[in-house]
């Protein structure tokens, strides 16, 4: 009995460890460190959205009502603040550009949001939105970005985080993204190992900035999955009773064997 | 003794502990089946896209002219507005024993439409268009006399189905098979703005 | 064994007059005699047939929120998740439940491989046993396929393409299983209509032909030994217990810790870090945009890894479709007297273990990039895979012969 199990385990560990993710992080990767459960970072990442990307994105799968109803908006905020003019509570949030202009503007249309947390990840988000930089050669938008290197989006936050200029060094190789092998892992924008140096300045200080694309990746994450949170929490009941019943199973099967010799 | 590995009565066996223990398990068991089960049958539940679609349906009156009826939609069914004319709200009198339920006792209606013209405003009559037979649409009849519906006929709705008569407050005759007058959805009434699936009593909590 | 039910009165016999409900328990539970000495590996056969079970009970629940078709079958997937009660629930049941079938499978397999569960008189309880794992590997393909997602798409196309392969009738087979000259419509509802109805069904039919065939010839043990051989005086067998009760409770605590595991999955990683379900997946299909990488759902990717391993594609497929069939000659090529792994030599032992092994490197090696070392090792893995099958034969017949116990082993405890 006892050896058979250790096989198992073994093989199953084996499999494991042979499917490991390894990760192969270009050095001005960081991670974006969201809280799914932190209600407010939630709501000032719907706010976000709807003030910068809503203009553009869609976030075609999630309903205004069922958004402020699990960030706990109350009806009379929601109906100020997010639900768009011309739209009513229940629509889903849509964005008013005609798909035939943006793609005439931007040479395809903007992706649709709901998922993008689950198809790429809230890092890559996290990423993209904070790697964006200044690039004479990139003659639509001026702008280049190290996570997605010729992205079709303008920076739509210099605003607020400025337009950084790679660092001369750096500049090739991280853009290249092959920056890997002796790359510093990358603190704050704007930190000394990060790839940028300042280019022209945006309202928010680094810090700001980056709480601020964690809200809004944060509330992106809720909406590739909104009912996460609802399934972790059921799924603790769920396993407790489950460990319960296999334990009393476990004793019924113990009181029978006692027969067999 | 036979040489077998477990046919044999072994002498300790606690007849009572198995027993609690096949109680436990079968009954965490049985619970833990029915747990399950709750998701299952919750899935069968309006959707939010059903909800949705089932949201209160605003109608405006101040288009409409007297004698004029209206059709609309709310929660999949069909509604009936009728802008009833003082002549309209004449002819609901004098026919009470000839109705099945005529002060509405039986029929589904909110607590503000349960009265003689069966509405809010008695100008204005909303009804699901919905025949309490077998579901069928109702149609209008609403010109008074008309002998093909019946003799003394005040004027209201026929269902063609299987010949049901309503007046102009939604109320059965008898000899219809339906037996309960149309039921009245829950509304409110502001001005000229009549909002189907609001209740006037609980306005606010749609 | 069939014992006669007597004087019973009420509504136990009224219904044992008409169907013979306590004889059926008699017969394949309480008189089923099956070895004490089964040990872990012997879970997976009820818990394979729970998860068929819990697989058929989501996918109906399913299919009342899916609407296959190009246009509609993703939308109709996240709007389900989203918007109907639950089945953000019930959903990932389904899907993970796909994987978790394979895992129960393939540790089965590997029991029967270990105990030499597939030689005589058990051959055709093996062959009934891989009938059902193809029909799987068709029934979990389309339904894979049906969300229509970006890797669903091309997962599709490149398993629908080897079917090119096929000299002569190749190109056309591909058309006349799409219907269309592209994945559309007519692929999407004939898969949607084959995974909900045909598959499902010719499964059901495999798996209860599967216990016939099981019940006829009796379960093997850990230790190899006909436990039919050594009966006791009242003529059943001495290392032998009733299914019921001994492995019926037996079996529910196995079902306990399995749903345990499957409620981690679902609950806390329903993606199980885009093995399960591929992060490509929560994108519609694309017909320009290939994703960056494409493999197989994990439990194809051995067979795709020796596939790719090989540098023709006519060879390559050939190959492919001979590791999946190669597991049918089993009983054949195994030579050896004994059954059980532990009546054999080290010889044999490194030989399974290495196969193990093998098979485990290939579906690592089947979601990574055929480039650079992968290729080679990708290679390498394919000669150990079929160098088993080549080698089975003399291994077996030389160190499979020593002596085995009189009785299975069992340490009561």
């Amino acid at each position: 009995m006892r050896t058979s199990t250790y096989g198992i385990v073994a093989l199953l560990a084996f499999a494991g460890t042979a499917f490991a993710a390894e990760g192969n992080n270009a050095g001005w990767e960081r991670p974006a460190e969201n809280q799914i459960a932190n209600l407010p970072s939630l709501q000032r990442g719907a706010r976000n959205f709807m003030a910068y990307c809503s203009g553009c994105h869609s976030l075609k799968f999630v309903r205004y009502s069922r958004l402020a109803e699990d960030l706990k908006i109350s009806d009379e905020l929601r109906d100020q603040l997010l639900v768009k003019p011309g739209a009513k509570f229940t629509d889903y949030i849509v964005s008013s550009m005609p798909e035939k202009d943006a793609t005439e503007w931007f040479g395809k249309a903007p992706p649709d949001l709901s998922l993008t947390a689950r198809s790429r990840s809230p890092d890559w988000i996290f990423n993209f939105l904070t790697t964006f930089y200044a690039d004479p050669a990139s003659r639509q938008t001026g702008v280049n970005n190290l996570q997605l290197p010729g992205t079709a989006m303008p920076h739509v936050l210099s605003s607020l985080q400025g337009v950084p200029r790679l660092k001369a060094v750096s500049h090739e190789s991280a853009a290249a993204g092959a920056d890997r092998a002796g790359a510093e892992p990358a603190g704050e924008s704007g930190h000394s190992n990060s790839p940028f140096e300042p280019g022209a300045q945006g309202s928010l200080t680094p810090e700001q900035y980056d709480n601020f694309v964690r809200d809004t990746v944060n509330f992106l994450q809720y909406a590739s999955d909104p009912t996460q949170l609802e399934r972790q929490s059921l799924g603790v009941w769920v396993v407790l009773f489950l460990l319960m019943f296999t334990g009393i199973a476990f004793l019924l099967k113990k009181e029978y064997w006692k027969d067999v010799r | 003794m036979s040489d077998h590995a477990a046919t044999d009565a072994v002498p300790e066996v606690d007849e009572s502990r198995r027993k609690f223990l096949i109680a436990a398990t079968a009954g965490t068991g049985a619970v833990g089946a029915i747990l399950t089960a709750v998701p299952f049958v919750a899935s069968w539940n309006p959707s939010e896209s059903a909800r949705a679609a089932g949201l209160p349906t605003e109608v405006d009156l101040s288009k409409m002219e007297a004698g004029q009826m209206t059709t609309h939609f709310w929660r999949k069914k069909q509604i009936y507005v009728v802008k009833r004319t003082p002549e309209m709200l004449a002819s609901l009198a004098g026919h009470d024993g000839e109705l099945k339920d005529p002060e509405s006792k039986e029929s589904d209606q909110p607590d503000y439409a349960k009265n003689a013209q069966r509405a809010l405003n008695p100008d204005v009559l909303v009804l699901i268009a919905v025949c309490t037979h077998l579901g069928c649409l109702p149609k209008t009849r609403f010109t008074p006399n008309d002998a093909t519906v019946m003799a003394n006929w005040p004027g209201g709705f026929f269902c063609p189905c299987h010949g049901s008569k309503f007046d102009l407050a939604g109320r059965v005759f008898e000899g219809s098979p339906a037996s309960l007058n149309l039921a009245v959805p829950p509304y409110t009434l502001e001005g000229d703005k009549l909002t189907i699936g609001v209740d006037a009593n609980q306005k606010g909590n749609a | 064994m069939a014992t006669v039910i007597e004087g019973k009165g009420g509504f136990r016999a009224w219904l044992n007059k008409r169907m013979p409900v306590d004889q059926f328990v008699a017969d394949q539970l309480t008189g089923y005699y099956a070895p004490k000495n089964f040990n872990v590996w012997y879970f997976f056969g009820s818990l394979a047939l729970l998860v068929f079970v819990m697989q058929i009970v989501t996918g109906i629940f399913v299919t009342m929120h899916f609407k296959p078709g190009e246009a509609t079958a993703w939308n109709s997937v996240q709007v389900m998740v989203r918007e109907v009660p639950y089945m953000w629930l019930i959903q990932p049941m389904h899907a993970v439940g796909a994987s978790f079938f394979f895992v129960v499978v393939y540790l089965h397999m590997a029991r029967a491989m270990l105990y030499g569960s597939y030689k005589a008189p058990r051959e055709l309880l093996w062959i009934i046993g891989m009938l059902i794992y193809l029909a799987l590997m068709a029934e979990a393909f389309m339904g894979y396929v049906l969300p229509n997602g970006n890797m669903s798409y091309w997962g599709a196309q490149v398993i629908i393409n080897l079917f090119g392969t096929i000299p002569g009738i190749g190109p056309d087979l591909v058309e006349w299983i799409r219907g269309d000259y592209g994945i559309g419509d007519a692929t999407l509802n004939r898969f949607f209509s084959l995974h909900v109805i045909a598959l499902p069904f010719i499964i059901a039919l495999l798996v209860m032909l599967h216990l016939v065939a099981l019940r006829q010839v009796g379960s093997n043990n850990p230790d190899g030994i006909e436990i039919k051989e050594k009966l006791g005086k009242d003529g059943l067998p001495i290392d032998g217990v009733p299914f019921h009760p001994y492995y019926t409770v037996k079996d529910i605590v196995g079902v306990g810790l399995f749903l345990t595991l499957f409620a981690v999955v679902v609950f806390f990683a329903p993606t199980f870090g885009g093995l399960f379900m591929e992060p490509p997946n929560f994108e519609p299909a694309n017909p320009v945009s290939t994703p960056d990488h494409i493999a197989p759902v994990w439990y194809f990717t051995p067979y795709y890894a020796i596939l790719r391993a090989v540098p023709d594609q006519k060879i390559g497929a050939l190959l492919m479709a001979a590791s999946v069939v190669a597991f049918l000659f089993l009983p054949w090529l195994d030579r050896a007297k004994n059954k059980s792994i532990r009546y054999r030599g080290a010889a044999s032992k490194i030989l399974l273990g290495t196969f193990f092994i093998t098979f485990v490197v290939l579906m690592w090696l089947g979601l990574k990039p055929a480039d650079g070392i992968y290729v080679l090792l990708a290679r390498i893995f394919t000669t150990l895979y079929f160098l088993f099958f080549i080698l089975l034969p003399f291994v077996s017949k030389a160190d499979g012969n020593g002596p085995v116990p009189d009785r299975v082993t069992y340490h009561a405890h």
